[in-house]
């Protein structure tokens, strides 16, 4: 089994690799395998851990109030009846309202107090000029970004000037992020490369 | 009733759930726990709309004979295969060693990685199409994101400058820039979290 | 008397290095003392908290304690039960149990508890004197997390207010967006060329707020693109996301007065698996040739793998995330990318509904009372003025 098993996902990887070059049946082949395999893997395996844990042990032991959740999930389903398919809305109400609430909190306090308590730092530090212009910086690159943000005012004059410097902070963010990240790709490109000429063809140990 | 009641709906369980953050008492505890499982609960029901949509999706297309008909075909039987083994042995189905995890293993797994890495090719054709575009934004992200990148290569002299500039962009204007987009994101998420509690923000609801 | 005298001196100081030179194995340290048991603040109620004056043998050279014991029991005569231990140099304690009743550690709340703390060291120990009653009991509200609740009810009044504004005729302006102003030329673009649209709500959940904010601005293109009669795909990677999806692009077609023409096949559901899903999402850009990509929402690493295959295949793409690791790919391989906030500001710009453009108003507001206190911050922290920070610190 495990020699075929390596074949066929060898033979996979090189079809998904063809893509690089055009769209060709090789690679349609793969792709649709892929999406038929991968939607009956996430059923199958949220089925057994999730809904069986979740719901149906819940029931079993007694704990009634998880046949709200069924009821609810009952009436999603419900959209493939055209003309009772509003009741959908409720669940979907219930999704929506919850999770909104939920993050407003969250977003309010990750991307709000604690990034906003984070900046009250010292413009001057005693005997550290690193620091100090570090901090400067930031102090700066923040409020300029911030600008950048702002929607009902025109980037005009000094405040336009302010929002250019935001953007280009900005900018320098991204880069390092992408030069960040180019590392991790090409490790995982390397992975591929590996499986192919080692594990496949026995070519590299 | 088609209307009102999904808006009175997310209001209520909207201002519950910002209530509750505040209130540390076991009885909103114990709520928003049944909340959170219920959502869960909700989710894998839709599972089922997905399949319907794309099983129904495939099979017209193999019905009308469609161009490409042969690849939903593979679709279905992909689908079909893993459903079958997924659930013929009961939950011992999906235990290791089972052919259920073969497939994981030789045909999703493989596809999966590959498909990952090949972001390693577009990382460098958008780092190029950003090369050809020569305005003073781009090239202050390539020139950043060379001095990263570079910054765990040897570079004999300049090593030494470049590793420092790299942990200084890093550290410093890297971050003032992701806290203004982090209060940014904050402030336009709050904001659109409480149009949707208050019912102002509603095209997700659709119409009749 | 001089003999006696140095005779006792002599025992002395033989009984003094006498005394050095054992160890004193069974001397057991000082115990802990002023043991104070009380409900833990800003809790559900399933919780005790125990503080105490360290041992004086606590750091000390010998009779060093290593270690605190901290000891329950349901009365001051009763069985005690170690509870839990921590090590030397710590004075509290939360002894904390579970909420729900039938699990083996459940915390009785609104009973009477006593407490002793033992000082270990590596081979003898003493205990503190019996310290108690105390009762835990839950709170109703979270006395830390009062900035929170301030800045929940300011913004709120904010964003209420501006919308109320806006309702009484109010206008606001708010400058031009790059990425806004493409779209109507990226849909024309397609009605020329007789191609589809392709938009991409990401892998986000219905309830991701970017989903429903994409959700919005789903909503308008839909409009446009029925006004224009050209064809849009959604291919949706959450059944729930596919649900929604549908009700705002046929929303979208009824005010555009063009119910007849939505096709809900348009609007499927593809897998939940995220490479599979870009795999498919790939096959469908090509082989549909699809004249405008849309990404926006919420994107992982898939972001600059649709990217980069849809600026290969010629299309106009307008992207726009709040992940902000991903933002730096979309920047380098669409046409236009809504940046973080600006994607939640995408939809007032774009339906122009008064309403929404009242809460950007308020979001400016609120922008502006941050980079104020950034500023006064800054400043208190340069004088060493510590109680501005505590403003904004949240304990959880």
């Amino acid at each position: 089994m495990e020699t075929i098993g390596i074949w066929i996902a060898a033979l996979l990887t090189l079809g998904i690799f063809s893509f690089l070059y055009k769209d060709n049946p090789f690679y349609k082949f793969c792709e649709s395998l892929f999406v038929g395999i991968s939607a009956g893997y996430w059923f199958v395996t949220t089925f057994w851990q999730v809904f069986m844990p979740k719901l149906a042990d819940n029931l079993i032991a007694g704990r009634f109030y998880y046949m709200i959740g069924a009821i609810f999930g009952v009436l999603m389903l419900l959209r493939l009846f055209p003309k009772i398919g509003w009741l959908s809305r409720w669940s979907l109400a219930l999704v929506v309202g919850t999770t909104a609430g939920l993050y407003f909190t969250r977003y309010l306090v990750s991307n709000g107090m604690v990034q906003v308590q984070n900046t009250i730092i010292p413009l001057y530090v005693k005997g550290n000029l690193s620091q100090t212009i570090g901090n400067l910086v930031i102090v700066i690159g923040t409020f300029s970004g911030l600008i950048y943000f702002f929607f009902s005012k025109e980037h005009k004059g000094a405040f336009g000037g302010l929002a250019k410097l935001g953007i280009w902070f900005l900018m320098l963010s991204f880069g390092a992020s992408f030069g960040y990240t180019v590392m991790s790709r090409m490790s995982l490109l390397i992975g591929r490369m590996d499986y192919l000429l080692g594990t496949w063809l026995g070519l590299i140990r | 009733m088609r209307r009102q009641l999904p808006i009175l709906i997310v209001f209520v369980s909207g201002v519950f759930m910002v209530i509750q953050y505040f209130i540390p008492h076991e009885s909103f505890e114990f709520i928003y726990e049944y909340a959170m499982d219920w959502i869960i609960i909700i989710g894998i029901f839709a599972m089922l709309l997905g399949l319907w949509s794309l099983t129904r999706a495939s099979v017209s297309k193999v019905q009308a004979k469609a161009p490409g008909w042969g690849f939903s075909v593979m679709t279905l039987v992909g689908l079909a295969t893993m459903l079958f083994l997924g659930f013929y042995k009961g939950n011992k189905s999906i235990a290791e060693g089972t052919f259920f995890m073969d497939l994981f293993w030789y045909i999703y797994t493989p596809i999966q990685a590959t498909m990952f890495s090949l972001l390693a090719f577009y990382i460098a054709s958008a780092a190029y199409r950003a090369f050809r575009v020569r305005t003073v934004l781009a090239t202050i992200l390539l020139v950043t994101a060379l001095i990263i990148m570079l910054r765990l290569i040897p570079l004999g002299p300049i090593s030494g400058v470049n590793q420092w500039l790299a942990s200084w962009i890093l550290t410093v204007p890297n971050m003032a820039a992701k806290r203004a987009i982090w209060i940014g994101v904050g402030l336009g998420a709050t904001a659109t979290a409480l149009k949707i509690i208050f019912g102002i923000e509603r095209a997700y609801m659709g119409k009749d | 008397m001089k003999k006696t005298k140095a005779v006792l001196f002599s025992i002395l100081i033989i009984l003094f290095f006498f005394n050095l030179s054992f160890p004193q194995e069974n001397l057991s340290p000082l115990p802990p003392t002023e043991v104070r048991a009380s409900d833990t603040p800003n809790d559900n109620g399933h919780s005790i908290t125990v503080t105490w004056k360290l041992s004086g043998d606590d750091g000390a050279d010998k009779k060093n304690v290593v270690a605190y014991e901290i000891l329950r029991s349901d009365s001051p005569t009763g069985e005690f039960i170690v509870r839990g231990m921590v090590p030397a140099g710590n004075n509290t304690y939360q002894d904390r149990g579970a909420k729900e009743k039938e699990d083996k550690n459940y915390f009785h709340p609104h009973k009477d508890f006593y407490y002793k703390v033992r000082a270990k060291t590596l081979n003898s120990y003493s205990e503190s004197e019996v310290a108690g009653p105390a009762q835990a009991y839950g709170e109703w509200f979270h006395l830390g997390k009062l900035p929170v609740f301030v800045g929940t009810v300011t913004f709120t009044i904010m964003v209420l207010a501006f919308i109320s504004l806006a309702r009484k005729g109010k206008e606001f302006y708010v400058r031009p967006l790059a990425g806004i102003d493409a779209v109507d030329d990226a849909i024309g673009r397609a009605t020329e060329m007789g191609r589809p649209i392709l938009y991409i709500l990401g892998l986000g959940s219905a309830a991701d707020i970017a989903t429903i904010a994409s959700f919005t601005i789903l909503n308008r293109i839909a409009k446009k693109t029925a006004e224009h009669k050209t064809k849009i795909i959604v291919p949706c990677n959450d059944p729930i996301v596919m649900s929604v999806a549908q009700e705002t692009v046929k929303a979208g077609y009824l005010d555009a007065g063009r119910p007849d023409m939505y096709k809900e096949e348009n609007i499927f559901y593809l897998t939940s698996m995220q490479f599979a899903y870009v795999a498919a999402v790939n096959g469908i850009m090509l082989r549909e040739q699809t004249a405008t990509n849309f990404y926006l929402g919420k994107f992982y690493a898939e972001s600059l793998i649709l990217a980069e295959t849809g600026s290969v295949a010629g299309s106009i793409q307008i992207s726009g995330t709040d992940e902000i690791a991903q933002i730096p790919f979309f920047v380098a391989a669409t046409d236009f990318t809504l940046i973080g906030e600006e994607l939640y500001a995408a939809s007032a710009y774009l339906g122009r509904e008064p309403l929404l453009l009242g809460a950007l108003k308020a979001q400016d507001l609120a922008k502006a009372i941050v980079m104020i206190s950034l500023a006064l911050g800054a400043l208190a922290a340069s004088f060493h003025l510590g109680f501005f920070l505590k403003l904004f610190t949240v304990q959880m």
